[in-house]
């Protein structure tokens, strides 16, 4: 458990924080945030529960809860019914457009 | 204590039986657990063996021999549950034979995944031996070959001394095209308990000889051999680690098939030290930290084996997901 914030946390990842300089609660809104810009362009927004889970939410109202990574893009895709393909031209082109 | 394993792989009839039969025949092994898939495969049976439990022997040098019976995890956690309890030999690694189509992915993905097993055992070194005489032929028709020898640490060729020396150097070539990263080696050169099999490559007391050794700042450069490709991505700023795990777990959970091979030395902005990340396939192993850059050299370089991937669209995927970071070699 993470003393600073409270958090029981998730399974292990290999993407998770290399050091523990910072909070974990804040780097978990920083990969957050970076999911949100990849999946923005299915109106797929993502959030946080209480650090241990996500929450999922499309625009029709549909949702779902994640925990993990893994879990994260496999209820991504059945929300959005594609794959998510980081080499997609609709998500790099949102991508790039950003300023 | 977590054990390391290290896995020996080969096409069918490559000689991994031959090189099994030529570490046994050493001392060297008598703190080793040799997994099998049946005893019948090595030529233990001129030797004075003790049955332990079913499926169990031991062998005179002190070195543990199983069988896989199908099922690797329990295979490991039972080997581990008889070590507990004194029932065997406390060994300090374990060597696994696969079967010669089995394709080296499974196996890694059962050992990092799989809880019980995460805490007992780690992978320490894929070892891949190639037959020289068929390794042609078998790149042409077999589709599992090449998931072995780009999944290598190690590539032992065996049967040297059965082809030309052209041919030989030809398919040397043609294996560091495939996997710059693997250190070669011909299976008549190896003693027993050679260190190049037991180490334990990035887990081991020397991570940075062995990435070293990968020689990724090397000339190899998007190479193309049959439907495999080199894809190297190289880089001078600092990266974000939480974007470029985002990418990187989107990229192998898509096209993880296709991605036979990744290895990468990393300058991120938040560890001062570099980083080093390696997989096969979906698989990725927890990112391993290094005391200094190798050669003093600062810079990032990640190397893709891939198969039927469009390098072109990788390249700007990496580009648009973290940003120009300098140049894209």
């Amino acid at each position: 458990m993470c003393g600073l914030c409270g958090l029981i946390g998730e399974d292990g990842h290999w993407s998770d924080p290399l050091g523990n300089d910072l909070p974990r609660r804040r780097e978990r809104l920083r990969r957050i945030a970076a999911i949100n810009r990849v999946v923005a362009p299915f109106r797929l927004t993502i959030s946080d529960v209480q650090g241990a889970s996500y929450l999922l939410q499309g625009a029709t109202g549909r949702q779902a809860l994640a925990t993990g990574l893994d879990e994260l893009w496999q209820q991504a895709e059945a929300l959005i019914a594609r794959p998510l393909d980081p080499l997609d031209p609709r998500i790099l082109d949102a991508l790039e457009a950003r300023p | 204590m977590s054990l390391p394993i290290s896995v020996i792989t080969g096409f069918l009839g490559s000689g991994k039986t031959t090189l099994l039969n030529r570490l046994l025949a050493g001392e060297t092994l008598g703190d080793s657990a040799l997994l099998i898939n049946e005893f019948g495969d090595v030529g233990i049976d001129h030797l004075l063996v003790q049955e332990v439990a079913p499926g169990t022997v031991l062998l005179p040098g002190g070195c543990v021999c199983c069988t896989v019976n199908g099922d690797l995890r329990q295979a490991l956690l039972d080997l581990y549950a008889r070590r507990e309890r004194g029932e065997v030999p406390a060994f300090k690694r374990v060597l696994l034979e696969t079967t010669g189509l089995a394709d080296p992915a499974p196996i890694l993905a059962t050992l990092l995944r799989d809880t019980q097993l995460r805490g007992r055992y780690h992978l320490g070194l894929l070892v891949t031996v190639v037959d020289a005489e068929q390794a042609e032929l078998q790149q042409r028709l077999h589709p599992e070959w090449l998931g072995q020898v780009t999944a290598a640490d190690r590539l032992l060729l065996s049967k040297a001394d059965r082809v030309p020396e052209a041919v030989l150097n030809q398919v040397q070539e043609q294996l560091h095209a495939l996997n710059p990263s693997a250190s070669q080696a011909l299976v008549q050169d190896i003693t027993a308990g050679d260190a190049l099999l037991l180490g334990e490559g990035l887990r081991g007391a020397h991570p940075e000889q062995e990435v070293a050794g990968w020689q990724l700042f090397s000339a190899v450069n998007a190479s193309r051999h049959g439907n495999a490709k080199v894809c190297c991505l190289a880089f001078d700023q600092p990266l974000d680690w939480v974007a470029f795990g985002v990418w990187l777990s989107m990229l192998l959970r898509c096209h993880g098939e296709r991605i036979l091979r990744v290895k990468g030395l990393l300058d991120v902005i938040e560890s001062p030290q570099p980083i080093v990340i390696h997989g096969v396939q979906h698989c990725l192993h927890a990112p391993v930290h290094l005391h200094a850059w190798p050669e003093g050299k600062r810079q990032s370089k990640l190397v893709f084996i891939v198969r039927d991937l469009d390098t072109t669209q990788l390249r700007r995927s990496f580009r648009a997901f973290l940003g120009d970071i300098g140049h894209a070699a």
